[in-house]
């Protein structure tokens, strides 16, 4: 009885291949629209953001719920996949946006401080993203790896003030992505000792 | 707990760890320092300094005017009372009905007020084309080739008297036709002065391309000021009123800090939040610098005597 079982191994592949088509899918959809820039960069902000805040309530509903305990391990794709796309969300802004116009990139960062913000939660992905492997942790100890990762909730606080500032009104989606983390911050704390 | 020789982190590792987040602050500093030079190549005298154009600028103003094609200026807009999003207004927007369709001309600056109908007054008056940049005050534009009536036309039939100071445009809102109707909690206000009003680029629109209006457009009639920022282009209108108090328009009600009466375009003055010294050309790759008054600082520039002051532009 029941669904025949998937190994693990075999529910991440279908995740890498999901995700991967989610991202295709979006730019096709990006292409059919009226400004294929901003519809690029838009969803792939947005749903980059998605992945790392779901990358998060892993811990916490693992506790709560057997089947997210089982798929714990997923945590890292999705994690991976919410930089993936960050970095498709970079590389448009700095292709199809500003057309490689460094200096005119410069003075955007200069004049807008959600630019800034989103370039630093770029950065500070980055190296969560190199880290994100076994070899890492056996590197770097688990407790430090798992220090150094902390800094995910940095940069998605970031993210989303990035996302909010951007905006000139609707401001459900980002309110909602910060009441996410905020939620996520008390049960950390919570649960610190 | 004695702590397991193996949790002691080995000093190769430590050091290199210490170089780790040595790069990474400096990697960090990088955005800060381009931030803080911005910040210093705004010196006051080269704020003060009135509208010095740089090449790329005088270039532009130059340029040839390419209209954005017919489906990027039906399929993107702004219209709040059929949705947030760019391709909402597209979809939802069908359901306005455009005709039968009234336009109430009041005030008491108006000496002969009335209901006129919309086939009325695009007949009483000349149709004129005119191709005009369109700049939203989100950092983007469009060129859009216009058909409509000169303002002025309409305020004169109108007969003004002395106290038509501001003009008041009212748009539609109506919660039967359109989902998000309170979004602002009232209908759409936007305002200009007398003069503005009359200034010869102000007109209200009727189609785009030859096209009647379509409906996220803000059919049947709605309000253009190439010089201004989108939001004072009032859509689907319903009452002009000749007032002699300064009209208290939407986005200024919304949040007084980010949007004025006035929102002049002008590349020196960012927005709070973000900066308006480039725009991002819809349909087109890379970013453009923005104009001062949008490109027509020859047209209208004589209106407002201080190109320093802030109310002027936002």
């Amino acid at each position: 009885m029941g669904l025949p079982r998937i190994s693990i191994t075999t529910r991440k592949h279908l995740l890498n291949i999901g995700l991967c088509l989610v991202l295709i899918w979006g730019m096709f959809d990006a292409i059919k629209g009226p400004d294929l820039v901003s519809d690029l960069r838009d969803f792939t902000g947005r749903y980059g953001a998605y992945l790392l805040l779901i990358s998060l309530l892993f811990t916490p509903l693992s506790q709560r719920f057997n089947w997210v305990k089982r798929n714990l391990s997923m945590r890292r794709n999705i994690g991976v996949w919410g930089f993936i796309y960050a970095t498709m969300h970079l590389l448009i802004w700095i292709t199809l946006e500003f057309y490689y116009d460094w200096q005119l990139m410069l003075d955007e960062i200069a004049g807008n401080l959600f630019i800034l913000l989103g370039i630093l939660a770029f950065i500070l992905l980055t190296p969560l993203a190199i880290t994100s492997n076994h070899r890492a942790v056996k590197y770097f100890g688990y407790r430090k790896w798992q220090l150094l990762h902390t800094l995910t909730y940095v940069a998605v606080a970031a993210v989303i003030v990035h996302h909010f500032m951007a905006q000139k009104t609707a401001m459900f989606e980002p309110l909602f992505m910060g009441s996410i983390l905020v939620l996520l911050l008390f049960w950390r704390y919570r649960h610190a000792r | 707990m004695p702590v397991k020789s193996s949790e002691i982190t080995p000093e190769k590792v430590f050091k290199r760890r210490r170089t780790l987040i040595a790069a990474g602050l400096g990697v960090l500093a990088v955005p800060l320092l381009d931030r803080g030079y911005g910040l210093l190549q705004q010196k006051p005298d080269e704020v003060n300094e009135p509208f010095a154009p740089v090449s790329a600028q005088l270039g532009r103003q130059s340029q040839p005017l390419t209209p954005t094609p017919y489906e990027t200026v039906t399929g993107y807009n702004n219209y709040y009372e059929f949705g947030y999003s760019k391709d909402d207004p597209a979809k939802a927007a069908k359901t306005l009905m455009t005709s039968p369709w009234s336009v109430e001309i009041g005030g008491e600056g108006a000496n002969k007020p009335g209901f006129y109908d919309i086939e009325e007054i695009k007949g009483e008056h000349a149709i004129e084309n005119h191709v005009y940049r369109f700049r939203c005050v989100e950092a983007w534009s469009m060129v859009i080739p216009w058909n409509g009536i000169k303002l002025s036309d309409i305020i004169n039939a109108a007969q003004p008297n002395s106290k038509a100071k501001f003009v008041r445009f009212t748009t539609l809102n109506d919660a039967q036709q359109m989902p998000n109707a309170d979004w602002a909690g009232g209908p759409y206000v936007e305002g200009l002065t007398i003069e503005e009003a009359m200034n010869p680029l102000t007109l209200l629109a009727t189609g785009i391309y030859d096209q009647p209006l379509e409906q996220q457009n803000g059919a049947p009639i709605r309000l253009v000021v190439p010089w201004k920022y989108g939001f004072k282009y009032a859509k689907s209108i319903v009452k002009i009123e000749l007032v002699e108090q300064m009209p208290q328009n939407t986005w200024w009600l919304q949040n007084k800090r980010e949007y004025g009466f006035y929102a002049n375009v002008n590349p020196r003055f960012d927005h709070p939040r973000w900066t308006q010294a480039t725009e991002r050309v819809i349909g087109e790759l890379g970013r453009k610098p923005t104009l001062l008054y949008n490109g027509y600082a020859d047209e209208v520039g004589h209106m407002y005597p201080d190109l320093d002051n802030r109310l002027y532009f936002y």
